[in-house]
């Protein structure tokens, strides 16, 4: 599945354009509806995603994993967790770009709860704040970050828990 | 003035400081965002030929119905399992998650979609499994939707 993702610009853009086709032989009209959604949406976005995706761009140069994984070291003790449930929020990317991040965190000795808050709190999404902001307020975007880091905390206790039940402080390898 | 051209000042604002600290990495920088760019811009082209579908078929009611205001617990349910299978990347979660709104979906189905469809992903558990582990990646996967559920729904509440 990853390569749904990674390289095949052509066959979403394809499939795109394929069923609007299709949808307009069959009903003009619909059809229509749809390129003007896709139309409307697409400008109404353009510069925002733009932005965005230089913010990442940026951050990715400017702070590499490497970088990330030491200053998370394992993420134990207070200080530790509090940054594994804020830091990854400022992140972009997609769960497969940061898995293979958190093996190496795990590798480097950080425990099972600490991964888990990173990849929640990595949902908090910050770099994408303008979309999310632009498309449902920013009442309802403040408050999903702040959540965001609360539901690191108790996925970080969570899983160190779970981890811990079934013998396996540092493990829970397999 | 447009948020989004702010935005793009800011932006370009990042970037010549960053020019002016050091080129070669700028240059990777835009490398990236080119990279972004190109994989980002079919899935969100996608995800709104999916919006504009909802539009053409699918009528405000039905959507409020199901995942509106008075749907309640049920409907912060189906939209987390909607986010658990959807194979959207993060940035397209938001234009849908709006879009849902303004037809009808109340913000606490849209909050739990926007949690599973960024943090559980049935298209990445294979690499989960593999990277993490099995266990680690049920117990994360099922912890993540159960809590979803009541940030969800404390969002509802507030907001709604």
């Amino acid at each position: 599945m990853k390569s749904l993702f990674k390289n095949d610009a052509l066959q979403f853009l394809s499939f795109s354009v394929g069923i609007t086709l299709l949808i307009y032989a069959v009903e003009a009209a619909k059809g229509l509806i749809v390129v003007r959604t896709v139309y409307l949406t697409f400008f109404d976005v353009l510069d925002i995603i733009v932005a965005v995706s230089i913010f990442i761009g940026l951050f990715q140069v400017w702070v590499k994993p490497a970088t990330i994984v030491k200053w998370l070291g394992k993420g134990s003790g207070l200080k530790g967790f509090i940054l594994v449930c804020t830091f990854p929020i400022l992140m972009g990317g997609s769960l497969f770009t940061i898995f293979p991040l958190l093996k190496t965190l795990r590798e480097k000795g950080a425990r099972v709860g600490a991964v888990a808050s990173f990849i929640t709190a990595w949902g908090g999404k910050a770099p994408l704040l303008p979309l999310e902001t632009r498309f449902l307020g920013w009442p309802f975007a403040l408050l999903r970050l702040c959540l965001v880091v609360l539901f690191a905390f108790l996925m970080g206790i969570l899983m160190d828990w779970v981890g811990e039940k079934s013998g396996e402080t540092n493990g829970m390898r397999k | 003035m447009r948020a989004g051209l702010i935005y793009l000042l800011i932006a370009f604002g990042l970037l010549s400081v960053s020019y002016l600290k050091d080129k070669q990495k700028t240059k990777e920088a835009l490398k990236a965002t080119f990279k972004i760019l190109y994989t980002i811009m079919p899935v969100l082209i996608f995800v709104f030929v999916l919006m504009g579908l909802i539009q053409a078929y699918v009528s405000r009611e039905t959507i409020a119905a199901i995942l509106g205001k008075q749907t309640g617990v049920m409907g912060i349910l189906y939209a987390e399992l909607i986010g658990s299978v959807a194979l959207f990347l993060p940035p397209a979660v938001f234009p849908f998650g709006g879009y849902l709104h303004d037809n009808g979906a109340a913000y606490g189905p849209i909050a739990g979609f926007i949690f599973t469809a960024i943090l559980i992903g049935v298209t990445t558990l294979p690499l989960e499994f593999k990277l993490l582990g099995k266990r680690f990646t049920i117990a994360r996967n099922i912890f993540t939707f159960v809590i979803a559920f009541f940030l969800a729904l404390f969002m509802e509440v507030i907001l709604g």
